[in-house]
């Protein structure tokens, strides 16, 4: 049985697809099959991946279960990666989800045939508070939430946490972090210290993160060995240790994939508390 | 057609590079990083794997099983180093174990092929730079010993990668009706085995001998049992090694299906002949039996134990420990006699022998020309009313010994069929009378193993106690052949109805029309 995880956050462009994106590719090299849902209609995770973002049938097939899912989906350039595409459609998926009965738990569903065959299924959600969010509250085990160490992330941590308080297990991360910015330092250090869910691993603000858009891949392959790749690395790590994954390679990783332990000190890890 | 992976043989006179050359110009390709493999199968003596269509594969630090037409993993383990031999049952419990123990039971899994190869790994790519299908350029070669490598034809590999079956579809047009690639028919690890001089799917024990009804029965008895001496002779080092219990097994069931050939078709033997060779063969029958009997215990302990209380489970250790020793000095002991001059002189003496049976004066040999139809027809029918006959006069006041001569009767009846009844008659009769029969023999058999095992644990009582843990040991000794006693009177219960189907007025009627004419 699969677990379900989720990149959210209430804001945009915060790091989720650049998180979705370059964890799912950490969990399929570590030999899990994995799958990442595109949810935005945007279509990102679809961009970065070369997948043309087309569903066919589209949104409302797909959430009333007309379409065999399984037919849907593309296999990436990384082995054990698959993707199930964005379509432009989604941008109406609150009026599909509204219409359809059990609205809360369609994606829910929609996910049923497939957690026996993946070990790891990523949502990359659209930002928002709408029906998708609730049914992605609903789908998901865990919510993976961004947040950049700026003034105002404190009070948008607490608000997600109430708003899926009895939900899923909600881990957070520092992402775009600038270590030589004092802010981003002093709120890093407060949160960490408020929240026991608030991973130990941060995402910094870097170049590679930025030209995965340019170079359409995951940052592992454009800077093998930078900060960014590190540092997804160690937030892996970190996630799979709080999932109460084994902190070793998975069984099953392909020969010469590092075990999935956290580099040295990620370089955007500065001391906590 | 669209499987998600197919493997294809270049045409002749075609190389790699010409082959990429032309694909070049007419796919969009993308060279990965090449990488050396180093696959190592392995397989039982008798190729289970290979018959259940999947192989067992060490490859960068992790044993696999995988099925052959399309290569995907059926279930792994980690393992850094190629393990010497494997044992399902001795794997960590997993999906591996599952899958495997099934299809080889108790037997060993021993290096088969050692094939390494360099790979070239290539993505053909869509107008967007995605990879749509995967390509492998394989050049492997047989590692036969560390300084002899045999080179095996190369293959192009395509794998589909999901949702992009349009793009398969192309990319195996190309290379099937442009290029000229035909799908290979063999897997790499047969054409490995081909290489070496072998053949695929390893050393078969079961003898399957076309004969013909009005062939002269000399020939027909030789041309039986010249693949039973094979077998015995294939078996032999398995044995001594003792590397896994089947090989004695299938010896001693070679051993003991000639030695029912000879005394059922006795007329073909010239007598001389006859009396030193069934005297040597059941020599070996005995020399073998006590390592086979406690083969038998071993491997049954674990349902030998099932019988007991959970806590009292562990109080059978001593025991264990008394049939593991016992089992050590019993192959020891086989071992020296199978080395023997006795042994080695029949090695030799008993093929030649059958070799020049056919050319032997007609003298002394009534049986030898008469049609084996008839001749086999003749001892089907008489044994089967011989196991009649015993079998009637068994009722619930008859020894033990009784039931134990039938069974007797029974395994020469069902030797006779299985080498004779089968080739020579329609199956439609025979293989529904061999069942009937094998349902027979294993009550019969179950009788009879309780009866041994019985007095096997009485047997052991003594050495046990004098094992620390013995007190506890010989308890629950007590408690197991409380309900072996039980298993045995069960079987003996069930024998009457078994017996009835197997001597039914149908039955007779039956193997009266097949075999008398």
């Amino acid at each position: 049985m699969s677990r379900v995880l989720a990149t959210y956050n209430i804001k945009g462009g915060v790091g989720k697809t650049s998180a979705a994106v370059n964890l799912a590719y950490l969990a399929a090299r570590g030999g899990a099959k994995t799958l990442l849902w595109d949810l935005d209609p945007q279509g990102a995770s679809t961009y970065l991946f070369r997948v043309r973002p087309k569903v066919r049938g589209g949104v409302r097939k797909l959430v009333h279960r007309k379409s065999a899912v399984e037919k849907l989906i593309k296999g990436t350039d990384h082995e054990r990666l698959d993707l199930l595409p964005a379509d432009f459609s989604y941008r109406h998926m609150d009026l599909a989800l509204d219409a359809a009965k059990h609205s809360n738990d369609r994606l829910a569903l929609v996910l049923e045939p497939l957690r026996a065959e993946y070990e790891y299924i990523f949502l990359d959600c659209p930002p928002s508070i709408s029906l998708v969010s609730e049914n992605v509250f609903e789908a998901a085990d865990t919510l993976l939430v961004p947040i950049i160490p700026a003034t105002l992330s404190s009070r948008t941590f607490e608000q997600l946490e109430e708003l899926v308080r009895g939900g899923p297990q909600v881990l957070a991360f520092f992402s775009m972090v600038e270590v030589r910015k004092s802010l981003h330092r002093e709120v890093m250090a407060k949160l960490r210290a408020a929240h026991v869910t608030m991973l130990g691993a941060a995402i910094p603000s870097a170049d590679e993160v930025e030209r995965m858009g340019v170079d359409r891949t995951v940052v592992a392959e454009i800077a093998p060995g930078g900060r960014a790749a590190l540092a997804y690395e160690a937030l892996w790590w970190d996630v799979r240790r709080r999932l109460g994954a084994p902190a070793g390679a998975a069984p099953g990783a392909p020969p010469g994939a590092p075990p999935a332990a956290p580099p040295g000190a990620p370089p955007a890890h500065p001391p906590a508390g | 057609m669209n499987t998600t992976r197919t493997e294809l043989l270049l045409p002749r006179r075609m190389t790699t590079t010409a082959v990429l050359d032309a694909l070049s110009s007419r796919l969009s390709l993308d060279e990965g990083t090449g990488t050396q493999r180093d696959r190592r199968y392995y397989d039982t003596f008798d190729g289970l794997l290979r018959a259940a269509g999947v192989a067992f594969v060490h490859e960068s630090g992790r044993l696999a099983l995988v099925s052959i037409d399309d290569g995907v993993e059926r279930a792994g383990l980690p393992a850094p180093e190629p393990p010497e031999r494997v044992f399902a049952a001795e794997l960590e419990p997993g999906p591996l174990r599952d899958a495997l123990l099934p299809i080889i039971e108790v037997r060993a899994l021993l290096p088969l092929m050692h094939i390494h190869s360099a790979q070239r790994g290539f993505g053909v790519l869509d107008a967007d730079a995605k990879t749509v299908v995967r390509l492998a350029l394989d050049a492997p070669e047989v590692v036969a010993s560390p300084n002899r490598r045999l080179a095996l034809a190369p293959r192009i590999r395509i794998e589909a990668v999901r949702g992009y079956g349009k793009a398969l579809t192309r990319v195996r047009k190309t290379l099937i009706d442009d290029l000229g690639l035909t799908a290979a028919d063999r897997s790499v690890l047969d054409e490995a085995v081909i290489a070496t001089g072998a053949t695929p799917g390893g050393v078969s024990s079961k003898v399957d001998i076309a004969l013909a009804r009005d062939q002269r029965s000399d020939v027909a008895v030789a041309s039986v049992l010249r693949p039973l001496a094979a077998i015995m002779e294939s078996n032999l080092p398995g044995t001594i090694a003792d590397i896994d219990s089947e090989f004695l097994h299938d010896y001693r069931v070679a051993v003991r299906r000639s030695r029912a050939v000879m005394r059922e078709l006795k007329g073909v033997f010239p007598a001389e002949q006859l009396a030193h060779f069934r005297v040597e063969l059941r020599w070996l029958q005995q020399v073998t039996g006590p390592s086979r009997d406690l083969d038998v215990y071993v491997l049954d302990f674990d349902e030998l134990r099932s019988g007991l209380p959970e806590p009292s489970r562990s109080d059978l250790e001593p025991l264990l420990r008394v049939l593991r020793d016992r089992r050590t000095i019993a192959h020891r002991e086989m071992v020296r006699a199978l080395r023997s001059d006795r042994a080695g002189g029949l090695r030799s003496q008993w093929p030649a022998f059958l070799n020049e049976l056919v050319t032997m004066a007609p003298e002394g040999r009534p049986a030898a020309a008469r049609p084996i139809g008839e001749l086999a027809g003749e001892r089907i029918t008489k044994v089967y009313r011989r196991m009649v006959k015993t079998g009637r006069a068994i009722d619930d006041s008859s020894p033990p010994e009784a039931l134990h001569e039938l069974r007797k009767q029974g395994k020469e009846l069902r030797y006779l069929l299985e080498l004779f009844g089968l080739p020579l008659h329609p199956g439609e009769v025979v293989k529904p009378f061999v069942r009937a029969l094998k349902s027979l023999q294993d009550t019969l058999g179950a009788h009879q193993d309780r009866e041994v095992q019985i007095a096997t644990l009485r047997s052991l009582r003594d050495e046990v106690s004098t094992l620390r843990g013995g007190a506890g040991a010989l308890m629950a000794m007590g408690v197991l052949i409380e309900h072996l006693g039980g298993d045995e009177r069960a079987a003996r219960a069930e024998f009457a109805q078994r017996f009835a189907s197997f001597a039914s007025r149908s039955q007779r009627a039956l193997v009266r029309e097949t075999f008398s004419s």
